[in-house]
């Protein structure tokens, strides 16, 4: 399916329609006439090649749709990065030691396409294709499901989770009706109110849903991407495409930096990762492939 | 004799002596009362003792010139009633004490003291040490009195001129043994300690007499070293007791400021006193320390061992007992004893060692702060001068100085940081160490030593990869290396380890020269921070918490594996093939030019490349014994850091190099053994997936392809089943790496895809044909099958498999000139691919059936490499692994045509000239006939193939053909014997028959044979050497099947 098709946001439809001529031309004219030139002014602007990712994960031994970095914790808590991939798994991975911790079971074997964390790495939210939202508690080593939501919806769309105060969040996410967004409390799960579209307004599924406090958000679409991050500090953002690579663009002015070539399949999902040193940030990129690339990069700027 | 008890029965026997001798002074009166003497009992005797000693003193005393002879045995007369009796008396002792001197002294006027025998001087000097050990406890003390102090100091000089004088040793040794009773300092037990007062009192006396012996025992030590060295002991003895007794720090502080006046003295003899004030000691330790050092200089090079050992008392005694006032000589009493700690001789050694010990356990070094400034500068001088007597030393002075540093950075202990923390110190330490362990890297023999055996068995040579001796420069002595790798890691163990390994990883990369010296130096630093194998006087307060040593590690480690530093050109090959790719080289460039112009002319500088090549291996091996030092010390804690060694270590284990593969594999168990692995197939198993890793980040870079495909051939030879799902995708980047470079390194990952479908066939088909078995390739069927998915049979992943090994056996052929003659033989090997095949291409295969799939669709290529040349020989291996379908299809098409071409071209080549061997015909005709004997075996021909072929090869044993085609016709002979040895020999036979056939019974006919009785012809000589390779063969070994099923 093709993203623009019906990835909307359903507040931010307006600002991407406005968004998306200006894109296109840009990709247009780096496609036919200053293709070359384009390409000699990147090798150029580039004076290193791209690197190698610092290292791959193996073993989810499925596609990998969704990542969540979890690095913000002082020592001794090890560095530590969720992932959600299409046999129902949820691998904790340690990135010290590049392994799996856990793997956790708890959407019947069916596709996580979303692992949120809710305040410190022991509370985990997870959404998968059973239309389930399931809440974990992981300390102490436990591995249970607290708290499940059923959302009823068929369709793609990540939920989307918002701290409001210590130990309260709200939570957006596709409702049963195609049209609708429901926003619930958590964890108590009380109904904050539901998002209807006016009478009459064709809207597509929602297939992404933020929320959001202070109102800076731009949403940008390339044709063949499937996931896109700004990094914490907001200097650069990367997204995961459907031609296997990474890119990577400037934030203030979409100035393209890097293109990263590792994967053999689509890449679905790309998460910078919350290093309190700024020096240490990941970006982690989980593809079809079953792999999940782990890269260092542009960690001076 | 019988022995008189009582005093009585004595008196009456010894009355007519003694009168007699008082009379008449002569010998052999003196003699007979020393025989009368020898018959009375102790107790009798002290009873006597001052009535039988009259008549001997009234002999020394009456005035006039006497006889040598009589003063002699007067004296010996004396020393025998001494020895039995105790005199009580203070007057007695007194008066015989002076009445002995007075025996050796010159006589008033007149100087014979030249003169006097040795025998006599003996006699006296036992005389008196008999009187000494004769006197009652508080007797002997009224001999200490400042009154007597002229008496005393007249002894003393007496002897003191005998021991410096005198030739004889053991006068010489005597006299300083008595001198040594004398001071009350006697060795034998019997005397009682003396109490602080009296101490304090005989100090003051000997203060007196201090220089005078000083002086005269020092001259005794450094003198000739002919006066043996028990003479030389004494002295040192009775030096450090005198000088211990006087200078004593505890006799010292308690001697008042002002000179007290003794009462009632006569004012010669308060002059003679000495008051022990701080200006007189101060004064004193400056002239000691002057004689101190010579004593030290001399002695601890002294060539007897005992010599040496008393030093090594001498300096702990004075350590212990006159630290504070002896502190300006210390300098040289330390450099004595931390020189003495290596002695050559094992009891100086360990005697140095305890002394060393017991002063680091005192903490008179930490807590003497004179002392520990003297130390760190002497250690700051010998810094200094290090780097200088390196370079000039032979082995045995280098020896000397590094241990002298050793002792003194043992000694310092914890304060060597205050020598670190000056930069031009450390700058100047390290700077001798860099340029003292410089290698040896002439060697060219490590360049060449190539590894045989298989890539990546890792069993082998495990035990023999340790410890690779290294060859030095500067050095060859062994010792020298232990005493360096001492001095690393005591420095390691006390000093601060951020700021060494910081310095020296500055050093390593500051430049090549150095970097070597460099990673030895951290190694060894790691080591002693650690606390492994280091000696040390005293344990460090704060021993370094894991964390610090991990951090350390980790960033040397860093270091090591830097791809500048770990991928460095060990070989030629390696050189060629880095030559296209981006390994940075400096100084290549410089090169290029040349080699380019005269490709055939040796590279310019061919001395400096295998040094270089040299140079680098060293490093390698460096670096990766630095990896199994860091695990013995991190122990299971290294497992963190498997994730960045573990691959490179790997790598190297599979490198060419003998040298680095071996130490590799040192590495690689000692890594096991750190981590708790029970063998190298366990780590590697275990740590799959951090390889993994590695493999595909290296794969990317064309450089390092070769050894990413040699570290994944490694592991998949030592992992099972689990490991599929990790490596499944590194197979495929395998598989598409390959497809963007067949050209150039297609041969590189042949072997990597051999050992894939190897681990894939063990892993998988094990259970032939035994599916419900409880294996895990049964259960993954199951698994399989629950998931609706179409089973590959085994038998489709065999064919595969199958298909694979010959097209690799293909790949691999080599032969240079044959080959493209015979490419035509391959049509039935891409035949075969089709037939293997899945009938059902529709369905998903199990993974592994279609990882095989993959790698047999890559081989197809292959088959069509023009680099890669083809043979005989494949179809020999084809023939193995496919049996019957080949057999057919070769005797049907293959073998005709190989036969007529043979014999169509036999007439041409039995008529050709020399020129012929150049021709392509030649070529194919000399191809074929090498390889159609073995071919001929391994497809396990029929009779009738067999035949043909023995009739088309028959042709080319004439002696006319070119002797390599006879040659290889001889060969295929040799495996037609083999095959079937007895129509061998009736076709043989049928063309010349040496032997004449007769059988054993006249009722058989005679054997007939076509071949019996002919001429000699052009056959007839390979022929007879055929048969009776044969013959040999046949009566080597028993007689085979074969031989019973071959004729019909």
């Amino acid at each position: 399916m093709h993203p623009w098709n019906s990835t909307v946001g359903s507040a931010s439809l307006k600002l991407m329609l406005k968004l998306l001529p200006r894109l296109f031309q840009r990709r247009i004219l780096i496609e036919d006439s200053m293709k070359s030139k384009v390409a000699s002014l990147f090798i150029a602007q580039m004076a290193l090649p791209p690197p190698d990712p610092q290292f791959v994960l193996r073993g989810t031994s499925a596609a990998v749709h969704t990542l969540h970095f979890n690095c913000g914790g002082q020592e001794p808590d090890v560095p530590i990065l969720f992932s959600g991939s299409e046999n129902g798994f949820i691998h904790v991975w340690n990135l010290k030691t590049h392994r799996v911790d856990t793997a956790l079971d708890g959407h019947g074997r069916r596709s996580v396409y979303c692992v949120e964390t809710m305040g410190s790495k022991d509370r985990l939210l997870s959404q998968g294709r059973d239309q389930r939202i399931c809440l974990w508690d992981l300390a102490e080593g436990r591995t249970s499901v607290t708290d499940s939501v059923f959302t009823e919806n068929v369709g793609f769309c990540r939920c989307s989770l918002l701290k409001v105060a210590q130990g309260r969040w709200l939570m957006a996410m596709a409702a049963k009706a195609l049209e609708e967004v429901q926003v619930l409390e958590l964890p108590s799960k009380t109904s904050v109110c539901t998002l209807k579209p006016e009478v009459g307004a064709k809207l597509g599924m929602p297939m992404c849903l933020n929320l959001w406090q202070v109102c800076r958000t731009h949403e940008l679409v390339n044709p063949g991407i499937s996931d896109i991050t700004i990094r914490p500090d907001k200097k650069i953002l990367a997204t995961a495409g459907w031609d296997h690579r990474i890119r990577i663009f400037g934030w203030k002015k979409m100035k393209p930096l890097a293109v990263l070539d590792f994967h053999t399949a689509t890449v679905h999902c790309v998460s910078f990762s919350d290093h309190k040193n700024p020096k240490e940030r990941l970006l982690a990129a989980g593809s079809k492939d079953h792999r999940i690339s782990v890269w260092s990069i542009y960690t001076q700027t | 004799m019988a022995v008189l008890d009582t005093p009585q029965e004595a008196f009456a026997a010894l009355r007519p002596v003694c009168v007699q001798l008082t009379k008449a002074q002569t010998l052999e009166n003196v003699a007979r009362l020393q025989a009368g003497l020898a018959a009375v009992s102790a107790p009798a005797l002290q009873e006597l003792q001052e009535y039988v000693l009259f008549p001997l003193r009234f002999a020394l005393k009456v005035p006039g010139p006497k006889q040598e002879r009589l003063v002699q045995s007067v004296v010996q007369c004396i020393t025998a009633v001494l020895a039995t009796t105790r005199v009580k008396k203070q007057e007695l002792l007194q008066e015989l004490f002076s009445e002995l001197c007075t025996c050796l002294s010159p006589l008033s006027g007149s100087s014979k003291k030249a003169s006097a025998s040795e025998e006599l001087k003996l006699a006296v000097i036992q005389a008196l040490h008999a009187l000494m050990h004769s006197a009652c406890e508080d007797v002997i003390l009224s001999l200490y009195q400042p009154s007597t102090l002229p008496l005393l100091g007249f002894a003393v000089s007496l002897l003191l001129g005998l021991a410096d004088q005198e030739k004889a040793k053991h006068i010489k040794i005597s006299a300083l043994q008595c001198l040594q009773v004398l001071v009350l300092q006697c060795d034998c037990q019997e005397h009682r300690p003396l109490d602080e007062g009296e101490m304090q009192q005989c100090g003051d006396l000997f203060a007196s007499f201090l220089p005078g012996i000083s002086i005269t025992l020092s001259q005794v030590i450094t003198g000739d070293i002919k006066q043996g060295h028990k003479a030389t002991i004494s002295a040192i003895r009775l030096f450090y007791l005198v000088v211990g007794s006087v200078m004593a720090d505890a006799q010292l502080a308690r001697v008042t400021k002002n000179k007290e006046k003794p009462p009632a003295e006569r004012s010669q003899i308060r002059e003679l006193m000495v008051h022990r004030g701080p200006d007189w000691s101060r004064s004193t330790a400056e002239k000691l320390s002057i004689l101190l050092q010579k004593v030290v200089e001399f002695s601890s090079v002294h060539p007897h061992w005992k010599v040496r050992l008393e030093l090594v008392e001498l300096v702990q005694h004075l350590l212990r007992s006159c630290s504070q006032s002896l502190v300006g000589s210390f300098s040289h009493l330390l450099t004595a004893l931390v020189g003495l700690v290596n002695d050559e001789n094992s009891d100086v050694q360990s005697r140095c060692n305890e002394v060393l010990r017991g002063i680091a356990e005192q903490r008179i070094v930490v807590q003497n702060r004179a002392l520990a400034d003297i130390l760190s500068e002497n250690l700051h001088a010998l810094a200094t001068t290090l780097p200088r007597l390196m370079n000039s030393q032979d082995d045995a002075g280098k020896v000397s100085t590094l241990s002298l540093l050793l002792g003194y950075l043992k000694l310092l202990g914890p304060k060597i940081n205050i020598v670190l923390n000056s930069a031009s110190h450390l700058h100047r330490l390290s700077k001798a160490l860099m340029q003292v362990l410089e290698l040896d890297v002439t060697d060219v023999k490590i360049v060449e030593d190539r590894r045989c055996g298989p890539a990546g068995s890792l069993q082998h040579g495990q035990s023999k990869g340790r410890d690779q001796k290294k060859y030095f420069r500067f050095f060859t002595e062994e010792k020298v290396f232990q005493l360096l790798q001492q001095v690393c890691r005591v420095l390691g163990y006390y000093g601060n380890l951020y700021l060494l390994v910081d310095h020296f990883l500055g050093l390593y990369g500051e430049s090549g020269l150095y970097r070597k010296q460099a990673a030895m130096v951290l190694n060894e630093l790691m080591a002693g921070a650690a606390g492994l194998g280091v000696d040390v006087l005293r344990k460090r307060e704060v021993s370094l918490d894991v964390d610090d040593l991990k951090g350390s590690i980790t960033s040397i480690l860093d270091e090591y594996t830097d791809q500048s530093n770990w991928y460095l050109i060990t070989s030629i090959d390696a050189e060629e093939i880095s030559h296209e790719h981006t390994v940075q080289r400096p100084g290549r460039a410089a090169h290029t030019g040349g080699v380019c112009s005269s490709v055939l002319l040796p590279s310019p500088e061919p001395q400096l490349t295998t040094r270089t090549m040299n140079s680098n291996i060293w490093q390698i091996c460096i670096q990766l014994e630095g990896v199994s030092c860091f695990t013995a010390i991190l122990g299971k804690e290294f497992r963190l850091l498997l994730l960045s060694t573990l691959y490179p270590v790997l790598e190297k284990a599979g490198d060419d190099t003998l040298l680095i593969s071996e130490t590799a594999l040192g590495t690689l168990v000692d890594m096991c053994e750190a981590c708790g692995y029970d063998s190298v197939q366990h780590l590697i198993n275990e740590n799959s997936d951090y390889l993994v890793n590695g493999i595909s980040l290296n794969l990317r870079q064309l450089a390092h392809q070769a050894h990413a495909s040699q570290v994944l051939d490694t592991m998949l030879r030592h992992s099972d089943a689990s490991l599929l799902p990790l490596v499944e995708d590194v197979i495929q980047d395998v598989l598409s790496t390959l497809d963007q470079s067949y050209s150039n390194q297609a041969s590189t990952f042949l072997r990597v895809l051999h050992s894939v479908m190897t681990a894939l066939v063990q892993w998988f088909c094990l259970p032939r044909g035994e599916e419900h078995q409880e294996s895990p390739a049964a259960e993954w069927r199951s698994r399989a099958l629950s998931q609706g998915q179409q089973v590959v049979t085994a038998h489709e992943v065999e064919q595969f498999f199958l298909d694979y090994i010959q097209q690799k056996q293909i790949a691999e052929g080599n032969l240079p000139d044959t080959g493209d003659e015979e490419a035509d033989e391959d049509p039935p090997l891409a035949e075969l691919q089709p037939n293997g095949s899945d009938p059902d291409g529709e369905t998903p295969l199990p993974s592994h059936a279609q990882l095989a799939k993959d790698v047999m669709e890559r081989c197809i290529h292959l088959l069509s490499d023009g680099n890669l040349r083809v043979r005989l020989k494949v179809l020999c291996t084809l023939a193995q692994n496919c049996g019957d379908f080949l057999r057919q299809r070769f005797s049907k098409d293959v073998l005709p045509k190989l036969t007529s071409s043979l014999l169509s071209q036999a007439p041409a080549s039995a008529r050709a000239g020399p020129v012929y061997n150049h021709t392509l015909a030649f070529k194919l005709q000399l191809a074929v006939l090498q390889g159609l004997g073995s071919l001929c075996e391994k497809l396990d021909m029929g009779e009738s193939d067999l035949d043909k072929v023995a009739d088309a090869c028959l042709m080319y044993l004439s002696a006319k053909q070119p002797l390599k085609l006879q040659e290889a016709a001889q060969s295929v002979f040799f495996h037609l014997m083999h095959m079937d040895p007895d129509s061998t020999w009736l076709l043989l036979n049928e063309v010349c028959c040496p032997h004449q056939y007769n059988p054993p019974h006249t009722s058989l006919r005679p054997v007939k044979l076509s071949g019996m009785g002919r001429q000699r012809n052009e056959f007839t000589d390979n022929v007879l050497l055929l048969l009776e390779r044969l013959q040999q063969r046949e009566s080597a070994t028993p007689r085979a099947g074969t031989r019973e099923a071959s004729p019909p």
